[in-house]
């Protein structure tokens, strides 16, 4: 079966594929409205070992000081949230969140035996699975989960958007695939622009040719797949950016940039569930001080200029944002005014359903282990209750075991 | 099935050794047939490179620019005659991952990716000092900041965890006894050992005693076959297939013990090991960016290298002397995300498209088809199958490429095969649609 040319003049090149991305997005533009669920997640990761202790001070804890007499955050610095921890002096924005209770800081995240590998660590976060390695990420699982069959596709979305370059294992999936964009006025096929007919009659054979690729060769099938999900998506998200405008003054950064996109997205009706985004650089070895105070601003305003947003759009009770890094850092200072690799960190959960407040014990600063905090809340009972709360899912099946639920949303 | 020819593995061999090859390369190394290619190719400082050095000569780099440092990697990986020499520098660059984005010193970069070069194919022991001693290193991995009393644990951990024996062979105490031994290796300008801060103490490193410094420790992890095992599965990763089995690893780690870690000799034992000429290892790999960039470049015969390939490798996923991490590029399958793919589709549109209103473009439609010997449109598409893909597309593939190249620019059946100016709008649409299929992202 070919492809008319009626169909490309309207623009609509993803109907080739039985059960592809293509048809699924087109069904959904053309149902409009908003789906049954509209609930989505933006996961924020914090690449490299986010120093917790500096971003989430435990500035009435003499020990504090004591262990980092050149880096530790001054007790007059630190945006007090309680009588016990508050802000680093980078971070106004999210102190005022937390002040309208829209800001969760859940202290002390981590899992049991950590892990001081960057990529050991991280993947366990992704993955969910501290004891072995395992192929799939934890919203990867949920995803297929939660897959659309051909019968019900009108009811169906995007399954996820992935903003970084490189997909992340967390959006690893079995069944469904997840798409990588970040620069929207590249993402379209192009040709050469003096010959349009021509362009038609080529993006008519791609099409045709990629309908029915089929070689023995190792990675064929993936490319065919990714390809064929590459045209069709960059067809209609290139119509939604083309719809947004905002007043929301974001970083003018790859973060910035990345989350205004996400923005665009949710704005626009983008029928998507997740959204995973990167802020890298956390590795702070050496210098902390003003690299983590640069890095925690970004984040900060980022964060902000996005709920801010959303509220504009109206689609602030939609969205959740969750951040999290592979591990947080060592409690001692290092000889380089920086920390080394830790274990245990602070979790922040944005959203205007958020249940503000700090959640969870904090860890002890003297009681360690191998100089390292010992963790007082599993990450996976973070996971658990976004998603039993927040999507309704069956987190046993996702996660494969029950973990205690967080006070974390508002009664809705 | 059939047994391949021998020209059919001398193309893939040119695939994995380098970045492909020019027609008249592909006619050198075939007339030198499989085993005498791989002798020449594995001895790379035995053949001249006038003409690289010569290009290189006249465009006077600036080495302390971090574009002109790319520019001029670039240039070796396209003109150069040693193939084997850019994609083992290319190699140790992924494996030794470091970034300008912390050293913020392209000079530095570049020396050490001379180091790259100079040393990619000799002792694997002799190679880790000197990298461990590289400026770019020490300053991306904190070493300037590991002090006697004061350690900072990072070059210790990332040396075994990622450039040595791979993460479950040691332990956290060996981590900090390790980095106790690096104390004091700092580079201000060049390496410099510090004696005031080194840590002569006696260590307690992988169950061996002594008074070790940073050499000792590199010496010990170089011969340790959980190394051997480590740096053969990504060498054979790299050159031959993705996730080898553990027999072949063995083989090949073998070869590195045997051959006191020889590199060289490691090398050509997976280009000559029974696995390398099989169904699982020809087209097994995706490109890398700088592959495909670089590829394309020498099959299509693009007579001028645009300031910005280096940019356009990076939107795809690849960004040379800005690897993302210490573990450098993942490869395989991760090089593939819509965003990424759609960079690669992009490319093959600037590559096809006739540049501003000249006939003079990155490629030569009339040329190419004089130099494919392109009589008709079946020509057309056969000879350009075989000079991109190697023919290997599935036939429907074929037979829809030729109802492409066989109606007019407006997309109208003609009744004669294309000529003129239909043959060059057909000529260009055909090498981009050959460009996006699944087979030209496969190496």
């Amino acid at each position: 079966m070919g492809i008319s040319r009626r169909n490309f003049l309207k623009g609509s090149i993803g109907l080739y594929a039985s059960l592809s991305m293509g048809e699924l997005l087109t069904l959904a533009a053309e149902a409009g409205g908003r789906p049954a669920s509209s609930r989505i997640l933006v996961v924020v990761q914090l690449a490299g070992g986010n120093d917790g202790l500096n971003m989430v001070v435990p500035f009435a804890d003499d020990a504090y000081y004591k262990a980092r007499p050149t880096i530790g955050i001054k007790q007059k610095d630190v945006l007090q949230l309680n009588q016990s921890v508050g802000l680093h002096t980078g971070m106004p924005e999210l102190a005022e969140q937390f002040k309208k209770g829209k800001l969760a800081v859940i202290q002390g995240v981590g899992y049991p035996e950590p892990s001081r590998s960057h990529f050991r660590s991280i993947e366990i976060w992704q993955t969910a699975e501290p004891r072995k390695v395992k192929d799939t990420g934890w919203l990867g699982r949920y995803l297929d989960l939660s897959a659309p069959t051909k019968a019900n596709a009108s009811d169906t979305f995007f399954p996820a958007i992935n903003v970084d370059p490189i997909l992340p294992k967390t959006l690893s999936a079995q069944k469904v695939i997840v798409p990588s964009v970040n620069n929207v006025a590249e993402f379209q096929f192009k040709a050469d622009p003096k010959n349009e007919a021509d362009r038609l009659a080529q993006i008519e054979a791609f099409n045709s040719i990629y309908k029915d690729f089929k070689l023995d060769r190792h990675y064929v099938d993936q490319l065919r797949a990714v390809g064929m999900d590459t045209t069709a998506a960059s067809d209609y998200l290139n119509k939604i950016v083309q719809n947004y405008k905002t007043t929301s003054q974001y970083p003018n950064d790859g973060f910035g940039k990345g989350l205004k996109f996400i923005a665009q997205m949710i704005t626009g009706g983008v029928n998507c569930k997740i959204y995973n985004i990167t802020l890298g650089g956390f590795d702070t070895h050496t210098n902390e001080g003003r690299n983590h105070d640069q890095l925690l601003r970004k984040l900060s305003s980022g964060l902000n200029a996005f709920q801010q947003d959303l509220e504009a759009h109206n689609k602030d009770q939609d969205v959740v944002v969750m951040t999290f890094s592979e591990f947080g850092r060592r409690v001692a200072e290092n000889g380089g005014r920086g920390t080394d690799h830790g274990t245990a960190a602070p979790m922040l959960v944005l959203g205007s359903s958020i249940k503000g407040g700090v959640i969870g014990d904090a860890p002890s600063l003297t009681n360690l282990e191998d100089g390292d905090l010992k963790y007082k809340t599993d990450f996976r009972t973070v996971y658990a209750t976004i998603l039993d709360r927040w999507f309704s899912a069956d987190s046993k099946q996702v996660l494969g075991d029950k973990f205690d639920q967080l006070d974390l949303f508002q009664k809705t | 099935m059939h047994a391949k020819s021998d020209d059919y593995w001398v193309e893939h061999l040119l695939r994995r050794t380098g970045f492909g090859a020019t027609p008249e390369e592909l006619k050198y190394y075939k007339g030198l047939g499989f085993e005498d290619s791989v002798e020449e190719l594995t001895n790379p400082e035995k053949v001249k490179n006038d003409r690289l050095d010569d290009i290189l000569s006249k465009l006077d780099f600036d080495f302390t620019d971090l574009g002109d440092a790319k520019r001029w990697w670039i240039y070796r990986m396209a003109y150069t005659k040693r193939p084997l020499e850019e994609k083992m520098a290319l190699f140790w660059h992924g494996h030794f991952a470091t970034s300008n984005a912390k050293v913020g010193n392209p000079y530095l970069m570049y020396k050490q990716n001379e180091l790259f070069r100079s040393n990619g194919l000799g002792d694997f022991q002799q190679l880790l000092i000197e990298v461990s001693k590289d400026p770019a290193m020490i300053i991306w991995l904190d070493n300037q900041q590991n002090r006697k009393n004061k350690p900072n644990e990072n070059y210790a951990r990332e040396i075994m965890e990622l450039f040595t024996m791979g993460i479950g062979n040691y332990t956290e105490a060996d981590i900090k006894e390790a980095a106790r031994a690096f104390t004091g290796w700092a580079a201000p300008s060049g390496f410099y050992f510090n004696k005031k801060q080194h840590d002569a103490g006696e260590k307690t490193f992988l169950g061996q005693k002594g008074n070790f410094n940073g050499e000792d420790i590199c010496s010990i992890l170089a011969n340790k076959p959980a190394t051997a095992k480590y740096v053969s599965k990504k060498l054979i990763s790299f050159i031959a297939y993705d996730d080898p089995d553990d027999d072949t690893v063995e083989r090949i780690s073998d070869v590195y013990l045997k051959n006191d870690r020889n590199i060289r000799a490691v090398v050509k034992a997976i280009f000559l090991d029974k696995s390398f000429r099989t169904a699982k290892a020809y087209h097994g790999k995706i490109k890398s960016p700088v592959e495909l960039v670089i590829g394309t470049v020498k099959t299509l015969q693009v007579q001028k290298l645009d300031g910005d390939l280096s940019a356009l490798m990076a939107r795809m996923g690849q960004n040379l002397f800005e690897p993302p991490n210490v573990k450098g590029w993942d490869g395989g399958l991760s090089w593939i995300a819509t965003d990424t793919l759609m960079e690669r589709f992009n490319y093959a549109a600037r590559i096809s498209t006739q540049k501003f209103d000249t006939t003079d473009g990155y490629i030569n439609p009339t040329k190419l088809a004089k130099n494919y010997n392109v009589n008709s449109a079946s020509d057309m598409v056969d000879n350009l199958l075989a000079a991109l893909v190697d023919g290997d597309v599935p036939h429907n593939t074929r037979k829809k490429l030729l109802a492409y190249v066989a109606s007019d620019a407006t997309g109208k059946e003609p009744n004669t095969v294309p000529t003129g100016k239909v043959l060059d709008v057909k000529m260009r649409g055909l090498i981009h649609l050959i460009m996006t299929l699944p087979s030209y992202q496969l190496a």
